[in-house]
């Protein structure tokens, strides 16, 4: 079970609202490669993977990714309160106001809400360590392209520190990659999968 | 490793925690009330004191847990959601 921390893993401090970036940022929220579907990936991996070092770092990694959606949300939270509906307009935020006022529902930066096909659970511990460094990666690109559209240090502050925390979960994924390998059989890994074939 | 004194423990904890969680829900929209605050006190101390006994006898039940110096226990088996654990 889980239990709640009443505190961000980062402070969030954004003085000035703008919508424009909201619009962007909100990808990290329920896009392809968002916080959300990294939470969701890791922690439903975990029940095929046959070794207790996997199965630590994906429960870790996982609940450290809703720490990460907690941030990003709370970043949307301050980058939208207080605005008007002419700012909301300009911003083109007006098709997500429509339906969400200002509450934070995830969906991608183009408008497509959450969807767990952003999610792979293969019940391979290759396959999936694989495709967890593939979203490290994929995560750290968004976060290098939203630097790339934003200018607000209170806003890019918080940025820089997610985008770090993918590197380091790419390097601890690698290390799981590494301890699943050593376990196998070296001279072909896909003999069996562990996690299925006695 | 005592697996009966392991199990009853952790049923103890199970049934404590969740009488806790369920007076959180209450106190929630009861911020006032005064007997359950009472309540909420007693079993947040006797919650804390069976963890500890579990935590130092049979592992971390969180990351802030493990007793052991010389081993990282948090990745040993078995995970909660299997039957060993349960």
């Amino acid at each position: 079970m889980w239990i709640y921390d009443r505190k961000l893993q980062y402070p969030v401090k954004i003085k000035n609202p703008n919508a424009t970036y909201a619009k962007i940022i909100i990808s990290q929220l329920g896009g392809p490669d968002g916080e959300l579907a990294a939470s969701m990936r890791y922690l439903h991996q975990r029940y095929s993977m046959p070794y207790g070092e996997v199965v630590g770092i994906l429960t870790d990694v996982g609940t450290e990714e809703l720490a990460h959606l907690e941030m990003i949300a709370a970043i949307l939270y301050q980058l939208t309160k207080g605005l008007s509906p002419e700012e909301i307009k300009r911003a083109g935020l007006d098709t997500y106001f429509v339906d969400h006022t200002s509450g934070i529902y995830p969906i991608a930066a183009s408008g497509v809400p959450f969807d767990m096909k952003y999610v792979g659970v293969k019940g391979d511990i290759i396959a999936d360590l694989n495709e967890d460094l593939a979203a490290e990666q994929k995560a750290r690109v968004t976060y290098d392209n939203i630097l790339r559209l934003v200018d607000d240090p209170d806003v890019r502050d918080p940025i820089k520190y997610l985008r770090q925390r993918e590197l380091v979960h790419y390097q601890r994924f690698g290390d799981a990659l590494r301890i699943a390998q050593d376990n196998l059989d070296c001279k072909n890994f896909y003999a069996i999968n562990p996690s299925f074939d006695k | 490793m005592n697996t009966y004194e392991k199990d009853k423990l952790l049923k103890k904890i199970q049934e404590e925690d969740f009488s806790l969680y369920e007076t959180v829900l209450y106190l929630d929209t009861h911020p006032n009330n005064s007997a359950a605050l009472a309540f909420y006190k007693q079993r947040k101390e006797s919650v804390a004191s069976l963890k500890r006994e579990y935590q130092q006898k049979f592992g971390p039940l969180t990351i802030y847990g493990n007793e052991d110096c010389s081993h990282w226990n948090w990745v040993n088996k078995p995970w909660p959601w299997e039957k060993e654990a349960n």
